[in-house]
């Protein structure tokens, strides 16, 4: 085991390094001097001149990266054009929110996903299955803004129950955030529910023909017992590992969510910042977004490994 | 054409076959109706509905749909019909150009790595990991960023996304038809790398690249919404699905026309590109399913 997860951790060391490398590119990328890029247009001379020199703009580009992994790596993402502020602390902030809404999503998905995939396989070829399969297909063709935007008109617009947008901290008004939180949520779960069932169904298939749950049933089990006991413990594996590509997924789907419901996390953050030219901020939060997903991605092996000993084992 | 005789599990489809996985299955055939429907709208839609889809009238601001205005006016008085139709190009272009992109692409980076192996083989690799550790949608939106809102870059970007996906694929299939003995023959033969690979090795794995890029198809056309939908696509005036959702979302109580057509064109065109992608998946791979 201890070999196992060195190894794994040790090969997150090219990913994290490439990373990076695109996350310090991306600011290259932008036509012009990465100094004006990073200050805005209307910085004055000597704050562009003062940047250079911490840059190192003038040196290779390998000092130039190593100088600013050196600073990324003590915290120093440099600083917003938009008043100021410290680009760390602003990650930080964005961080909760996007988190409290991903936990929800996961929740709201698991929640329709994992009961109507059981199902759904156990009864294989009847019209629930059929219902529940072809609802999954119509989860995955939807873009997620668009069944916000018709949870707007639904929920806020014609029957007045929830806020359209905004965020109210879950400590200093646990009612207002959860009624927030429940159509963004709903949004970021429904896609993710989708992709959920449809795996938790064939993995079920696939366990519910083996040997051994014949033998269960044959030696008498209950039909419920077989499913949930045997039948479904193994089939979490697969559903465990796509749960998590989903999950890191769910990274890139908050940009959206939290774009049309205004809710203040990373992703609104990266795309405000985008609008405002605000490239530190942006180069901050992609890299933060990228290595936050590779870290999912290592815990969903490590989860896998719990669920499957012979992945321990191999 | 060089029809290799081997133990591949991949015999060519016949046209039977074709046509009874296409037609002959609900879910399929529906698949085939939809993806024509939104070809045809991106062929034919200009003279189906000759009505400019730029034309602004102001005696008609947000008018609700009605006879003139089937699915209405948006705020500057425009035909939402036809502003639909004319999006819909730019839609599947979108997703044409940036699935073929990246399937030419990433089907060469993934023959190079398969058949040769070793630091090549590690280098490429890698680096599609790289692309592959970032939420594709992050990746494809600090792209537009970087490079300014257009047509082009979009279609950059979601190649980009997609490439590794094709990569990985297509060195998985290389492994494994690279070590079989018609391969072989061609070596000893005194055949030249390129014309193995090409010639070869290539026409044995394009089943499953062509598969995945179906299924591909459905998420570039969602993506591209993404992209047009937060301003970073395809530029107003001409009009996306995606930068159409983007006006309504201002006028929801007054309009909500305006965000029911556009998000049912994206859903119904998707909608058909996954069932033809179910249906293309059954056909090459029957274990499936």
């Amino acid at each position: 085991m201890a070999a196992y997860l060195t190894s794994r951790i040790a090969s997150l060391v090219p990913i994290l390094f490439g990373t990076s490398l695109v996350s310090f590119f991306l600011i290259r990328l932008v036509p012009g001097d990465p100094a004006v890029a990073l200050l805005g247009l209307e910085a004055d001379e000597r704050a562009i001149a003062a940047l250079r020199a911490q840059l190192a703009l003038d040196q290779p580009l390998v000092v130039q990266y190593l100088t600013w992994l050196g600073r990324v790596l003590s915290g120093d993402f440099g600083r917003s054009v938009q008043g100021g502020r410290e680009v760390l602390p602003l990650l930080v902030g964005a961080l909760g929110p996007t988190a409290q809404l991903s936990f929800a999503a996961a929740i709201v998905s698991l929640v329709i996903a994992i009961p109507a995939g059981i199902v759904a396989a156990t009864r294989r070829d009847t019209a629930v299955d059929y219902g529940a399969s072809f609802a999954a297909l119509c989860g995955l063709s939807m873009p997620s803004f668009w069944l916000g935007i018709l949870l707007i008109l639904a929920f806020s617009v014609h029957l007045p129950w929830l806020p359209a947008s905004g965020y109210v901290p879950p400590l200093s008004d646990p009612l207002g955030f959860i009624s927030h939180l429940v159509l963004p949520a709903l949004t970021l779960g429904a896609a993710l529910a989708a992709a959920t069932m449809r795996m938790t169904r064939s993995a079920m298939l696939e366990v519910l023909r083996s040997d051994y749950v014949r033998t269960a049933r044959a030696k008498g089990i209950p039909g419920r017992l077989v499913v949930w006991r045997h039948a479904f413990r193994n089939a979490r594996i697969p559903v465990v590992t796509l749960l998590g590509i989903q999950f890191g997924q769910l990274l890139g789907g908050v940009v959206i969510t939290e774009t049309v419901f205004s809710w203040p996390g990373i992703g609104k953050l990266t795309v405000d910042a985008i609008f405002a030219r605000d490239y530190a901020v942006v180069q901050g939060a992609v890299l933060l977004t990228a290595t936050i997903f590779v870290l999912i991605n290592l815990a969903t092996d490590l989860v896998y490994t719990v669920l499957d000993p012979r992945v321990r084992l191999a | 054409m060089n029809a290799p005789a081997t133990a591949l599990a991949e015999a060519p489809v016949s046209a039977r076959r074709w046509r009874a996985t296409l037609l002959g299955r609900p879910r399929a055939a529906m698949g085939v109706l939809l993806v024509g429907l939104a070809c045809l709208c991106a062929i034919a839609g200009p003279f189906l509905w000759p009505l400019d889809p730029n034309a602004p009238d102001f005696a008609a601001i947000l008018s609700p749909p009605g006879p003139g205005h089937p699915f209405g006016t948006d705020d500057l008085g425009r035909d939402v019909l036809a502003r639909i139709l004319n999006g819909s190009s730019a839609s599947l272009l979108v997703g044409l150009v940036s699935v073929a992109g990246a399937l030419l692409a990433g089907t060469l980076i993934g023959l190079v790595a398969g058949y040769f192996g070793g630091w090549a083989d590690t280098l490429l690799m890698r680096m599609m990991d790289v692309i592959f550790a970032f939420p594709s949608i992050l990746l494809a939106l600090a792209i537009t960023a970087v490079l300014g809102p257009s047509l082009g870059n979009a279609v950059l970007a979601i190649a980009v996304v997609n490439l590794p996906v094709f990569a990985r694929i297509a060195r998985a299939q290389t492994l494994v038809v690279g070590q079989l003995d018609f391969v072989e023959a061609r070596r000893a033969l005194g055949f030249g790398t390129a014309d193995i690979l090409l010639r070869t090795v290539l026409p044995n794995i394009t089943a499953p690249l062509i598969v995945q890029g179906s299924l591909l198809f459905a998420s570039a056309i969602i993506t591209e919404s993404y992209l047009s939908f937060l301003g970073l696509g395809v530029q107003p005036p001409t009009p996306t699905w995606g930068n159409m959702l983007r006006t309504a979302i201002s006028f929801l109580d007054l309009a909500p026309w305006l965000a029911w057509f556009p998000g049912i064109a994206i859903f119904v065109t998707v909608l058909g590109f996954n069932l033809l992608g179910d249906a293309l998946r059954d056909l090459f791979d029957p274990r499936e399913g």
